[in-house]
């Protein structure tokens, strides 16, 4: 199966996040610095541009060592469309609550899709 | 009246019949057995998606749990934020993607993969490292619920993809492959009665 | 003797820092604090004090702002009191502040250990350990420069010269050199006070001996398995307080946290804070008393930066002042937080001051 090579060498876990969220996902270690000094995280406060958000997003999908790319979900809302158009099962995308905005499973797009499947 | 719908272009010979009647029993077996592995399928679907659900809403508490340990840190200690994210350099938290066979389809599974040791021993060294070490310990947790929660999502999405095309070819063979083999099957014995007749009078 | 000439001087501002302290937050204010639903409630009820309307600008109230926000009161009340100190006193205010300085100068080391540009980090830093060179540390883009610059422009030249090399910003880690540092200005600021005579001296050793204390004894538990080595261990302790040197010499060789306590047994005030919690008798495990520890630490501090506003004529109603509103502070975010993330089972583990 041609998947099956690229999925095993995936073993990182990338996060877009605002500072509390990344600073403990760090503190647990998920935190990698490549060859080429990428990080494989991205600080998300309020200054923060859309279009940077963007970039980091498709930089980590795209990424072949990502297996598991978190996001804050009031940071996903900032780019809701490009989430929503996501469909690769690799990198598995999820949305995390975050310390000031509580979980809202409505605005998920996974758990959107569960909704749909089991209303119909 | 037979034949009027779609068929193979075959010629109406007792040969072709066999064929026919071959392909016909082979599409009713094969459609079985894919309606078996749908129906399979579907149970591990609903059951993942269940549990999906479940894993969401769990994410949520235990991510709660996860910042509120680092409101501790915070109090303790004061903002360490920077000195984390300028300290991180090698993961020690990583995931493994192992595989499971559900009626031949091949789910991912993650599974935590985590190396002793830390960038981020001393952190805290001189106040709040017990805090700090707390947190490490409730976000390594958190971690856990979420590479759970990234493996069902993943089988969601694979198994998704992977009953849509089932169901797709399911409906072909009910709907399109049978129907055209019965059909054809009817318009090769109809010709067939029908030569037949002309062989009689001659 | 010293109450006949110490209000020509200091009159003024001891009256000024005790009228600060009236403004500290009591039990009555802390329970309707409390009882907030939301942080916009907390800021109704807190203009009610003497924080009054610092929020009123806020559009939008995060746990961030209302420490930043309360932070900046200390710093402006602290600074007031800078600007009309005179010799000692305002070297004394100095000290207090090297320790944020410290910390900020630690900060801009990392960042330029890693390249990064220094400047986002000055809004970082601790407003109270912002000193004039400063901004010219950001100019520095390796850690020779950087060496050199902090050695010649800032106050704590002395604390890196008599330390560290160098070479050794390149190599230790980031918190050995943290601790070194806080190390030697612990003790000058110990050797400092002490010159300025009674009562002042009596009044801030003991506060700065447990001071000294409590990070020997934490260094100690945080330090066990870590890469840390006993050796680099007992050079961060600080070489004055109720523990040293028997103490100390001790805790370089405890192996877990049995020891520690063992050590702290010969301290009677110290005694009580690895008692396993007096109300509930259920077992914390390692992690879990080592955590209460931080609590009762605090609580302890508290209780001596109180004392130390029982005595008139010394310098340590300042410092006392200055740790008590920031752990006002600290309490504040606490409830704060508790608040926005709802965890209301937790909201009472600030710690009161008055």
């Amino acid at each position: 199966m041609a998947s099956h090579t690229s999925f095993k060498d995936r073993n990182l876990i990338a996060v877009i996040g605002d500072e509390d969220s990344i600073t403990g996902l760090l503190l647990a270690g998920i935190g990698h610095i490549n060859e080429q000094q990428k990080k494989n995280f991205l600080v998300v406060d309020s200054k923060t541009q859309v279009s940077t958000i963007e970039a980091a997003f498709q930089e980590f999908t795209e990424r072949k060592d990502v297996a598991i790319l978190l996001i804050n979900q009031h940071i996903a809302e900032k780019i809701r469309p490009t989430v929503d158009r996501y469909q690769q099962a690799f990198p598995t995308l999820l949305e995390i609550p975050s310390k000031d905005h509580p979980y809202d499973p409505a605005k998920d797009s996974v758990l959107k899709r569960v909704q749909k499947l089991f209303g119909e | 009246m037979s034949g009027t719908g779609p068929r193979e272009n075959v010629f109406a010979t007792r040969m072709a019949l066999t064929n026919m009647k071959l392909r016909l029993k082979g599409a009713e077996t094969g459609h079985s057995l894919l309606a078996k592995k749908r129906d399979a399928l579907t149970t591990r679907f609903r059951a993942i998606l269940r549990k999906v659900d479940e894993a969401k809403r769990k994410m949520g508490r235990v991510m709660q749990l996860a910042s509120f340990s680092m409101a501790e840190v915070t109090y303790t200690t004061g903002d360490i934020s920077y000195l984390v994210q300028e300290q991180a350099k090698l993961a020690t938290f990583r995931v493994k993607a192992t595989q499971e066979n559900v009626s031949g389809v091949l789910l991912p599974a993650f599974e935590v993969d985590r190396t002793p040791g830390s960038d981020f021993n001393l952190t805290g060294l001189g106040r709040g490292g017990q805090q700090v070490q707390r947190a490490k310990e409730v976000y390594a947790k958190a971690l856990e619920t979420l590479v759970e929660l990234a493996s069902l999502q993943t089988a969601f999405t694979i198994l998704d993809e992977v009953i849509r095309a089932t169901n797709r070819r399911v409906n072909a063979i009910e709907h399109v492959i049978i129907p055209r083999l019965d059909n054809t099957i009817k318009y090769i014995i109809s010709e067939l009665d029908e030569m037949d007749r002309e062989e009689f009078f001659r | 003797m010293e109450g006949l000439f110490f209000n020509v001087n200091n009159g003024f501002l001891e009256g000024i820092v005790r009228g600060y302290k009236a403004g500290i937050l009591t039990q009555n204010h802390y329970a309707s604090l409390t009882q907030c639903e939301t942080l916009e409630d907390l800021k109704t009820q807190l203009s009610a004090t003497d924080y009054g309307n610092f929020l009123a600008n806020e559009a939008s109230l995060t746990t961030t702002i209302i420490s930043d926000r309360a932070t900046q009161l200390l710093v402006d009340q602290f600074n007031f009191l800078r600007s009309n100190a005179v010799e000692p006193l305002s070297k004394f205010l100095d000290y207090i502040t090297y320790s944020y300085m410290i910390d900020n100068v630690v900060l801009l080391i990392t960042g330029t250990l890693h390249e990064r540009d220094t400047h986002e980090l000055l809004e970082r830093c601790h407003p109270l350990g912002v000193f004039e060179s400063m901004p010219a540390l950001c100019v520095a883009t390796n850690v020779e420069e950087l060496y050199q610059s902090v050695l010649v422009e800032t106050p704590l030249a002395p604390y890196f010269r008599n330390c560290l090399s160098a070479a050794d910003l390149d190599d230790l880690n980031i918190e050995i050199i943290r601790n070194t540092i806080y190390k030697a200005y612990l003790e000058d600021f110990y050797d400092f006070v002490g010159a300025l005579g009674s009562p002042t001296s009596d009044v801030m050793r003991t506060i700065l001996a447990f001071e000294a204390d409590r990070r020997t004894i934490n260094i100690s538990i945080n330090s066990f398995g870590t890469e840390l080595t006993k050796e680099q261990r007992a050079k961060l302790f600080p070489a004055i307080g109720r523990l040293f040197p028997d103490g100390n010499n001790a805790l370089a060789k405890a192996d877990d946290i049995e020891q520690v306590r063992l050590v702290c047994e010969n301290i009677p005030e110290y005694r009580s804070f690895f008692d396993n919690s007096p109300g509930g008798s259920q077992d914390l495990g390692e992690l879990g008393i080592a955590a209460q520890l931080e609590d009762r630490f605090f609580r302890t501090e508290v209780r001596l930066n109180k004392e130390a506003f029982l005595q008139q004529f010394q310098y340590g109603v300042f410092y006392s002042y200055v740790k008590l509103k920031e752990q006002e502070i600290r309490n504040l975010t606490w409830i704060a937080e508790c608040i926005a993330q709802d965890a209301r089972d937790r909201i009472h583990d600030y710690i009161p001051i008055f």
